[in-house]
């Protein structure tokens, strides 16, 4: 079963990426948009010291809205770098999980809980790497106040995952 | 369903906590909920084996009994109550499951489950004079359940776990004494086939 | 091959469910057929071994997180619940409550708060609880008033190797298929980049096509 089912979602793939090659760079519209609760801006960042390293990876271009972003997790991490590798703006739906993935290697599994009381939105997440649950929290997202998630090592350094609440309800 | 532990002396019974929670005291639910809260995680762990899963549906269950206690008339013990309410959260949730495309109800499959499971058995692994070990048989025992459908599972699950009568079980799922029995009866003859090795080498 | 009828009378015998006297003649006739006294005996055996493996009871994990986190969602239901019992109450009703006082003080203070200028440090803890699976990982989260940020922070993660290339995306839009419950994720310039899917047990399944390249 799992296998017929990784191979449908492989058919529906790679019909997705023809349809994506053949038609025009803007994505019709589907006919039933699921009902959304807010729109986040999730981001991985490389934190390191080593100026080198920093320079060596692959970035993206940030929009102006979050470029404050790596300024703040200085205010935070004691890293001289914090360069965004991946990012992903991704709709937080009414009625279905949400996943943020800015890299394959971490992400983000989002479930709305509606408006916050105090403004901000009420979710639950779940913070994956690859196959392993590392943490599940219910927070409070608000657009003044995003949410660093102090994530593994590596190479010297440190990946940080960043979520901020672009809109909402 | 089996009859409560005999309660300590000086502990405060299930009805009275139960209309405190009524009057709006979740501290009293918070007694409730560490009373029961390991019978209604073995219930959900044994029904879809995952700990995380287990946990955040036990977790609902108890969210759910707290939000129904407004209307509960205390015509049944208050845990009959609670694993019924617990029983509706498991199975809303397999459902969900079969929507995604599991197909976790369907029988056919279990039949075709039951037969690669019984293939898969080491039949080698053991010398037919050594008795298997109490721990290995518990393995084993944990990985028939989960071969079983979901229907066969539960009411395996309610006669051997919870000790549950036949009408206690009909009530509970609902559904018919005559679908108790029948349900028992190829749970029974699923898990003796994908245990035969066992059975096998201890006669 | 048993009938069923006397299928049926084995599971009564066996979970039973037999009055006395069909108790005593379904005894009687199992010491005359040994077939059928064979099976009796292997299904009270299986029996006995699920009661022993299953237990009833279970420690559960996190016992006392999981008490305090059901505590703390009653609390939020609470407070989802207590404006809709004011939208139903007259304004006089509620003027009568001797709560009202302690309520209004606090509710100004909560006004307060969130009318404060923005580099002010932020009303309350936005994180209302943690759980860890792993019992290797610490969480704890805390409020940084410089950073205006909560930042959850994990201690005992494992290191990432050294040598895995972590591949970042840009990914702008995407799209869910209800009926697969999949999503589809889309790149600035409309490409499928990736599939994100879940599998038995709530595990996520990601396809993905080529890295990105900046």
């Amino acid at each position: 079963m799992k296998l017929c089912c990784s191979f449908i979602l492989l058919c529906l793939f790679s019909l997705a990426r023809v349809q994506a090659q053949e038609m025009p760079p803007v994505q019709p519209l589907p006919t039933q948009k699921p009902a959304t609760d807010a729109k986040v801006w999730g981001a991985l960042v490389f934190a390191t010291n080593d100026a080198a390293e920093a320079a060596a990876m692959p970035k993206v271009d940030v929009p102006a809205e979050f470029a404050d972003i790596p300024q703040l997790l200085g205010k935070v991490f004691p890293w001289q770098r914090h360069e965004v590798i991946g990012q992903h703006l991704q709709d937080v739906f009414r009625e279905y999980e949400s996943w943020v993935v800015p890299t394959k290697d971490l992400f983000l599994k989002i479930d709305s809980k509606g408006p916050a009381t105090g403004g901000g939105m009420n979710l639950h997440l779940q913070f994956w790497r690859d196959q392993q649950v590392l943490v599940k929290t219910d927070a409070v997202l608000t657009r003044q106040s995003p949410l660093f998630i102090a994530g593994p090592k590596w190479r010297g350094g440190q990946l940080i995952f960043v979520l901020v609440l672009k809109e909402a309800r | 369903m089996p009859a409560p532990a005999a309660p300590d002396p000086g502990e405060v019974p299930d009805i009275d906590l139960v209309k405190r929670c009524q009057a709006g005291d979740t501290r009293a639910f918070d007694v409730l909920v560490g009373r029961y809260r390991g019978r209604i995680y073995a219930m959900t762990y044994h029904m879809i084996q995952n700990e995380t899963e287990a946990w955040d549906l036990a977790q609902e269950a108890f969210i759910k009994a707290w939000r129904a206690l407004p209307s509960f008339k205390m015509d049944s013990a208050f845990y009959t109550w609670l694993y019924r309410i617990t029983h509706n959260v498991v199975y809303d949730w397999l459902r969900k499951k079969k929507i995604q495309g599991e197909g976790e109800f369907d029988d056919s499959r279990t039949e075709h489950r039951v037969a690669a499971g019984a293939e898969a058995v080491p039949h080698g692994d053991l010398p037919p004079d050594t008795a298997l070990k109490n721990a290995e048989l518990g393995k084993r025992i944990q990985q028939a359940i989960s071969k079983l459908s979901p229907e066969h599972r539960q009411v395996i699950l309610l006669r051997e776990v919870e000790g549950m009568a036949y009408e206690d079980i009909a009530a509970t799922i609902p559904c018919t004494l005559g679908t108790v029995m029948s349900r028992l009866f190829y749970a029974r003859k699923k898990l003796q086939e994908l245990l035969k090795d066992c059975y096998e080498y201890a006669h | 091959m048993n009938t069923p009828t006397e299928d049926h009378d084995l599971l009564r015998w066996l979970d039973g469910e037999m009055s006395a006297v069909e108790k005593t003649a379904f005894e009687a006739r199992l010491e005359t057929e040994p077939e059928l006294k064979s099976e009796a005996e292997l299904l009270q055996r299986l029996s006995l071994d699920l009661r022993t493996h299953l237990p009833a009871e279970m420690p559960v994990p996190y016992a006392d997180f999981f008490n305090s986190q059901i505590q703390v969602r009653l609390a939020q239901e609470e407070n989802r619940q207590s404006p809709t019992l004011g939208s139903r109450a007259s304004v006089f009703q509620w003027l009568r409550l001797p709560w009202l006082l302690t309520s209004a003080a606090a509710m100004i203070a909560l006004g307060l708060a969130l009318w404060a200028p923005s580099t002010a440090p932020q009303a309350g803890q936005l994180v209302h609880s943690i759980y860890v699976p792993s019992s290797s990982i610490q969480a704890r989260s805390y409020h940084s008033e410089e950073a205006r940020a909560t930042v959850l922070v994990l201690d005992g993660l494992e290191e990432m190797p050294a040598d895995r290339k972590i591949v970042g995306f840009n990914l702008m839009h995407s799209e869910v298929d209800e009926a697969l419950a999949s999503t589809t994720l889309y790149d600035g310039e409309g490409k499928a980049v990736a599939v994100m899917s879940t599998h038995a047990k709530s595990q996520p399944v990601l396809l993905t096509a080529a890295p990105h390249t900046p």
